[in-house]
């Protein structure tokens, strides 16, 4: 069965008895954010809040589990809840690799169009936006899909940038420059002096959700890749208010332009890193030109900064069971012969590990150079290149091969001293540093490393086995009462086997 | 005091043993196994069915990778067996790290655990193997030996070799300290304050052969004196005999201690064999990952290095030193103030004069919690600036014993990476932490934790 809506995750989550239904009436104003925290930290089901100020939150949707970031994630298109993460790789990764186009429905036929709004009736704060923490600019939408066109094709983007809600139809967007849909407005909407038509998709179905996180090549359909995921076409609906499809089962759509040279504050916000991120900057105006929504709509938000460390949180989980998947197919296509591509789960977009057959250091370097030339690098400041056999999502591993097998001496590649991009969202920088420039990048440049803690030849390692030891060895420990969800066998067929 | 069978108890009556009752031979099997239960996380083992004399456990001393989660205490079952239980992780360090030392009047002395049987081969006891056709192994002892008067006990490593000798690894002071005496009991089995202050006696730069005394101090050791000699009264496992060879070194995977000093081999004629009724010998499958070894090691390095660089400016700034399990002891984390622009170079070099294990420290704000360690690396990645943080030294150090390259003794650089803030910032550049305290104002954080009271969602558990 297919999940067609937000709503059909949650019942999905329901069915599960993990779906936390919070039927006291709560406030937008820190108090959804707050118990959100509570539930993301200790680990717990997904808080839905059934009466803010009479309407609908729900904290972190796609937050995993904090040993399995995925496992909410592959619910949400249908997996099993207890898929392991190398099958999940698989089964994802064969999932975009066989795209399916969107269909056009009519409006009458669409969730999302049962209240429409538009012009003069449109009302942002009619929507409890929250304010997730004390210190923020203002009260944010931020876990929605941010859907544009290139004025110079056919190609629509969706991707993923926040917006602070000012006023009853205007808000500002975090654009950085380096990103598909920040660099589609500054440098062409933007320098004709026209303003970009826009939708955001808030509480999309999940494939879509999961889309506008990845790393979908330019000119590619978002569209397409999202139906791929999901195992059927996704649904689109015209705007009101411009030429633009949107996902027809999404609980609300806000639909406007991103208007040329006038800026609004944006921020400080408690950031995907897990510091309050400031200061306070300006960024392009969303005007909004029509609301639709369905009845009573569930507004989903991300508790953001909390998705570090041990905790996890809807960004952190999609960029283990989203991002880390699609990089790994973008990577293999682009004739790199790479095993998996996986980001340190603690420290989500900050650092990726790449397990990779082949180690010559020639490759390596090429590799990186890729990678950090690729857009959306901006974020990421390391990646650490470890051996085939060696899991990329295991910490303890990748630890250990780093502090064995990198050496300081000739395995640290930095890109030279501050001559690379990064984003504001940062808290290496001083201010001055970060400034308040036009198309939102840092004015002052970084560097990006990438650590080869791969083996070299004369690397001696100890304390392997091969498969049918480990499995046997692995069966004995089940069969004495270990836990099974800790030890994953090689080849699940292979559990059981014998010496 | 707690004895290493009471410690077996206390893990089985906690819930964290497992009792492996299926046969798993003591050659090469039961190494397997253990390895597969470190490297996930599992409880400690004991092994009842291994064709040997003995029964063997695994993974005593050991703990769970903190990474993995944040309930994770590497060195909770070490606190435990020093019964330390209610100490955090910096009151243990500095337990171990006072370095205190009782009379020996107040060393219990009682009589053996261990009763000599008939035969000495010790190839009869089932001692584990860790590839096919292999030397039974020794992987978690002490030596005793006694000089004019004084006995002193010092880590061991190494393999039954033919009918009734031992090639052992032993630190190279230890056997300088001996002398001319020769006589030897090996112990297995034994508690965790025996095992520490050995390490901390012989293969830290200041060596001492006070051992007992330290072990009396830490852990109240039971004594008992045979031919002379002060040795752990309860130990599971004694072979006494004969130093009658003292040569380079041992083969085989090393302990991670022996990286850490000179060591030297010998060889004893083993010439009685003392047992305990059912006897239970732990092990270590040597070179895998989270081994009691490391856990050890990585507690008596830090607590050496936490006392002498709190003792080496004339003040106090470091909050906690660890060593990670998690890698291997060839990263060095410190959290301390900063006491001056430029202190954190001194602090990471001191470290690497004082210390041969790793050849990389991070650097992390004195307020850092040592039992976050995910938190920890997640300030490497995104508080140090990837210029200006990441210093490496020049390229003419000496390679540090754990990491795997330049094991040929070429010279190469060290990384220090420096996460904390610069005490030259102005305060308003410093970034508040996303945290249930710092996010929410005192009424929200009331009401909130009240709501989520009367949620009444039962408490996850970690295990």
């Amino acid at each position: 069965m297919t999940v067609d809506s937000l709503r059909d995750y949650l019942q999905t989550l329901d069915e599960k008895n993990d779906l936390i239904e919070v039927k006291d009436r709560i406030s937008w104003n820190l108090e959804a954010s707050a118990l959100t925290m509570l539930a993301n930290e200790r680990d717990h089901g997904i808080p839905l809040f059934e009466d803010v100020d009479g309407r609908r939150l729900v904290g972190d949707p796609y937050r995993g589990s904090q040993r399995r970031p995925w496992d909410r994630i592959a619910q949400g298109i249908d997996l099993p809840q207890d898929i392991s993460r190398q099958e999940f790789y698989r089964e994802t990764i064969s999932r975009l690799q066989n795209p399916r186009e969107p269909v056009t429905i009519s409006p009458e036929d669409a969730p999302c169009k049962e209240v429409t709004r538009v012009e003069t009736d449109v009302d942002l704060l009619e929507f409890p936006w929250p304010y997730i923490h004390a210190g923020d600019g203002g009260r944010y939408s931020n876990l929605h899909t941010l859907i544009v066109s290139d004025p110079d094709s056919a190609w629509i983007d969706w991707s993923y940038h926040r917006a602070m809600i000012h006023d009853n139809e205007t808000a500002s967007v975090l654009l950085l420059a380096g990103e598909q849909t920040p660099n589609l407005f500054y440098y062409k909407y933007e320098r004709e002096d026209e303003p970009m038509p826009v939708a955001i998709a808030v509480g999309t179905e999940p494939a879509v959700q999961y889309t506008s996180v990845m790393w979908i090549p330019t000119g590619r359909s978002e569209a397409a890749f999202a139906g791929g995921l999901k195992g059927s076409p996704i649904e689109l609906v015209p705007c009101e208010t411009n030429d633009l499809l949107v996902p027809a089962t999404a609980e609300l759509i806000i639909e406007g332009e991103i208007v040329p040279n006038i800026r609004r504050d944006e921020g400080p916000f408690g950031d995907y890193f897990g510091y309050m991120h400031g200061p306070r900057r300006s960024m392009p105006t969303l005007r909004v030109t029509g609301i639709t929504h369905r009845k009573r709509p569930i507004i989903p938000f991300c508790v953001e900064g909390t998705g570090v460390g041990y905790t996890e949180n809807s960004t952190s989980s999609m960029e283990v069971g989203c991002v880390g998947p699609d990089a790994t197919l973008g990577l293999q296509a682009g004739g790199f012969d790479i095993d998996q591509c996986v980001p340190w789960s603690s420290t989500p977009r900050g650092v990726y590990v790449i397990s990779t057959g082949n180690t010559d250091p020639g490759y390596l370097h090429e590799l990186a150079n890729f990678i950090f030339t690729t857009w959306g690098m901006l974020h990421v400041d390391f990646f650490v290149f470890v051996d085939a056999d060696i899991d990329p999502f295991d910490q303890r591993e990748v630890l250990e091969a780093l502090v064995l097998h990198a050496d300081p001496d000739s395995d640290f590649h930095q890109f030279g001293v501050e001559t690379m991009p990064k984003v504001p969202l940062n808290i290496y920088q001083t201010p001055s540093e970060k400034g308040n420039v036009q198309t939102g990048t840092s004015k002052a440049k970084t560097a990006k490393a990438y650590i080869d803690a791969t083996r070299s030849d004369d690397d001696f390692v100890t304390g392997t086995l091969d498969d049918d030891l480990q499995n046997w060895a692995r069966s004995v420990l089940e069969d004495a009462g270990a836990n099974p969800d800790m030890l994953p066998f090689t080849d699940s067929a292979q559990r059981g086997g014998s010496r | 005091m707690i004895s290493f069978r009471d410690h077996l108890r206390i893990l089985d009556a906690n819930e964290d043993l497992l009792t492996v009752t299926e046969h798993v031979h003591w050659d090469e099997e039961t190494a397997a196994v253990a390895v597969e239960a470190l490297k996930h996380d599992c409880k400690g083992l004991r092994f009842t069915s291994t064709s040997g004399e003995v029964d063997l456990a695994s993974g005593i001393y050991a703990g769970h990778a903190q990474i993995s989660s944040r309930t994770h205490q590497p060195w909770r079952r070490l606190k435990k067996a020093l019964d330390r239980e209610g100490d955090d992780y910096v009151q243990l360090l500095e337990a171990v790290s006072r370095r205190n030392t009782r009379a020996p009047d107040h060393i219990v002395l009682e009589e053996p655990a261990a009763t000599i049987k008939s035969s000495s081969n010790p190839a009869s006891l089932g001692l584990p193997t860790v590839e096919p056709n292999g030397r039974q192994l020794i992987t978690l002892g002490l030596i005793a030996v006694e000089h004019e008067g004084m006995t002193s006990w010092a880590p061991v490593r190494g393999a039954i070799h033919r009918r009734s000798q031992l090639r052992l690894s032993v630190p190279q002071p230890f056997i300088e300290w001996c002398g001319d005496n020769r006589q030897a009991s090996i112990s297995l089995g034994i508690a965790a304050a025996p095992l520490v202050t050995a390490l901390q006696g012989w293969t830290l730069d200041r060596t001492t052969s006070a051992v007992p005394k330290l072990a009396a101090a830490l852990g109240e050791t039971a004594v008992v004196d045979i031919d002379g000699r002060t040795v752990p009264a309860d130990a599971e496992v004694r072979l006494d005999g004969s130093i009658i060879d003292v040569n380079d070194g041992v083969s085989g995977p090393v302990a991670v201690w022996e990286r850490g000093c000179e060591t030297v081999g010998v060889t004893v004629e083993v010439e009685a064999i003392a047992t305990r009724e059912d006897p239970v010998v732990p092990f270590i499958p040597l070179g895998a990952p989270l081994t009691d070894d490391l856990h050890l090691t990585a507690l008596v390095e830090a607590a050496e290095l936490y006392r002498r660089i709190n003792g080496y400016w004339g003040v106090s700034p470091v909050s906690w030193i660890r060593l990670p399990v998690e890698g291997r002891l060839g990263i060095c984390l410190v959290s301390s103030e900063i006491l001056y622009s430029g202190f954190e170079w001194q602090l990471a070099n001191v470290l690497f004069s004082f210390s041969d294990f790793f050849d990389k420290v991070l650097i992390l704000d004195e307020h850092t919690e040592p039992d976050d360690l995910a938190r920890a690396l997640d300030d490497m990645w995104v508080k140090a600036h990837p210029s200006n943080d990441w210093i490496f030294s020049d390229p003419n150090a000496p390679a540090a014993s754990i990491p795997r390259y330049r094991r040929d003794g070429q010279t190469g650089s060290r990384l220090y990476i420096n996460a904390t803030w610069d005490p030259q910032w102005d305060e308003e550049y410093i970034a508040p932490r996303v945290t249930f305290q710092n996010s929410y104002p005192e009424d929200v954080r009331e009401l909130s934790l009240e709501k989520w009271s009367d949620l009444n969602l039962e408490e996850k558990s970690d295990d």
